[in-house]
């Protein structure tokens, strides 16, 4: 066994060629690629992990806004509530304020009405009953009234001062003296001579018949009037029924 | 049939003589340098099948490389997948008619083992130094250097050894077969040649990045051993 050094140089060589030329053409642009496809792969994740960063960071700050507005939101509601509590207080003390005042008028109103309503019914009843006693004492026109009412009338003159009993006996001084119904010559007479008397003269009597004074006899002159009728009566009961209630 | 142990010298260039081997691995250089250039002519970031089969051979040789050294395969890829590449190509050159595998060689197997006795040397040096490589012979202690001395040399001889052996066998064991018994019985023997030959390129070359990774790696620990900043480190290892 002999080995040739030529060839085991050349082969070698041969061998250490292959390794430069296949190092050129094969195995570094391949190596080249693959490292070429992970940069590009990496840069790929990368810019998804930085797009998924980006994304968390504005979910975050989206999930911080949301919790601030929430925050605004029941501030806003406090506040609000606060107020609406506030102003639905003061609307019911207004209300309520009202509502006494309104209360107050309506019973004031009631009870002035209710004081006239009173008032004018006692005024109607007073007047029914005038009304009633006239239509009953019209009834009551006799001898013995006249005579009641004549005797009357004489005691008012006694009553009356002395001035005036001389102002009605003046010539100048025209005396009307009213009765409710028409007297005959001799009641006139009897009736003239009883005021004549109180008088102390003669006065010139002009007998006027007025039914409304229902009975009695009044003395009048433009300046003076002596009532004494049922009418004058009535009508001075009526005025202390009103005056009453 | 030629004797598997004696070169045939098929002309001379001047003084040089070039055997048939010679001839065999300039055939098998051009082929693999053609298929290489027009095989990566166009490599896109979208891969064509033809992208994924390169890239597939480029990322087992790495995985194998980074499997056995732990380090950054660039370094080692175009030596080791060479080497390889071209010794599964010379094994399977025997399927061809009239063609003797350069592997079956001692000149070949022997350069090739020069080749990986020098590379130890180289990445060596490249990686701790002169200092360095030097000191990867003192691992695991001193008493070691004249085991390791020698043991550089005659792994490397091993190898030679291993790799001439099987594929001078199976071309021998072939050419007899074939010669007794016609064309049809060598072909299961051709079949079990095939195998062989994948092995031991497979063999070959992790054998080959295993000596270089024994050597940066004891280089770089006695380098670091030497280094008093790296106590802490060691330390907290």
């Amino acid at each position: 066994m002999t080995i040739n050094w030529w060839t085991l140089g050349l082969q070698a060589v041969n061998v250490l060629i292959l390794v430069w030329l296949l190092s050129r053409v094969f195995w570094r642009p391949v190596a080249e690629a693959i490292a070429r496809r992970q940069d590009v792969v990496q840069t790929m994740l990368n810019d998804a992990k930085t797009a998924h960063d980006s994304a968390a960071a504005a979910l975050a700050e989206v999930g911080t806004t949301r919790a601030g507005m929430a925050a605004e939101r029941e501030a806003l509601l406090s506040e609000a509530t606060r107020k609406a509590e506030a102003a639905a207080k003061a609307a019911l003390a207004d209300a309520s304020r009202q509502a006494k005042t309104l209360l107050k008028a309506a019973q004031t109103t009631a009870a002035r009405e209710t004081d006239a309503a009173r008032a004018k019914a006692a005024a109607a009843s007073a007047a029914l009953a005038v009304d009633i006693a006239r239509k009953l004492l019209g009834r009551l026109e006799t001898a013995e009234v006249q005579a009641a009412f004549l005797h009357l009338l004489v005691t008012a003159i006694d009553q009356m001062p002395p001035k005036d009993r001389a102002a009605l006996l003046k010539a100048e001084t025209r005396v009307d003296l009213l009765s409710a119904v028409d007297l005959d010559a001799a009641a006139k007479a009897k009736v003239a001579n009883a005021v004549g008397k109180a008088l102390g003269g003669a006065p010139e009597l002009n007998f006027v018949t007025d039914p409304d004074l229902i009975a009695g006899f009044e003395l009048r002159t433009p300046h003076f009037v002596l009532r004494n009728s049922w009418q004058a009566d009535l009508a001075a009961i009526q005025k202390d029924l009103k005056n009453a209630i | 049939m030629n004797s598997p142990l004696e070169s045939a010298v098929l002309f001379h260039l001047g003084p040089i003589p070039i055997t048939q081997a010679v001839v065999t691995t300039w055939a098998i250089m051009v082929v693999l340098v053609l298929a290489a250039f027009l095989l990566t002519r166009r490599l896109d970031l979208r891969p064509s099948r033809r992208q994924a089969a390169l890239e597939l051979v480029v990322a087992t040789l790495d995985t194998q490389i980074v499997a056995t050294s732990e380090a950054d395969p660039a370094p080692y890829r175009g030596f080791i997948g060479t080497l390889f590449l071209y010794t599964l190509v010379a094994n399977w050159s025997s399927l061809l008619p009239g063609i003797d595998p350069p592997t079956a060689q001692l000149e070949t197997d022997a350069a090739l083992a020069a080749l990986v006795f020098l590379s130890v040397i180289w990445f060596g040096v490249r990686s701790g130094g002169v200092g360095g490589y030097l000191r990867s012979f003192a691992a695991p202690n001193p008493v070691m250097i004249p085991l390791n001395m020698l043991e550089s040399v005659t792994r490397v001889f091993s190898m030679f050894v291993r790799l001439f052996g099987n594929v001078m066998s199976g071309v021998f064991v072939i050419g007899i077969v074939a010669s007794l018994a016609g064309l049809l019985v060598p072909i299961p023997l051709m079949a079990l040649d095939l195998l062989t030959g994948l092995v031991q390129a497979y063999i070959f070359a992790v054998l080959a990045m295993v000596f270089i990774t024994a050597t940066v790696e004891d280089g770089k620990a006695r380098t670091a051993d030497a280094d008093p900043t790296n106590l802490s480190e060691q330390k907290d290892i």
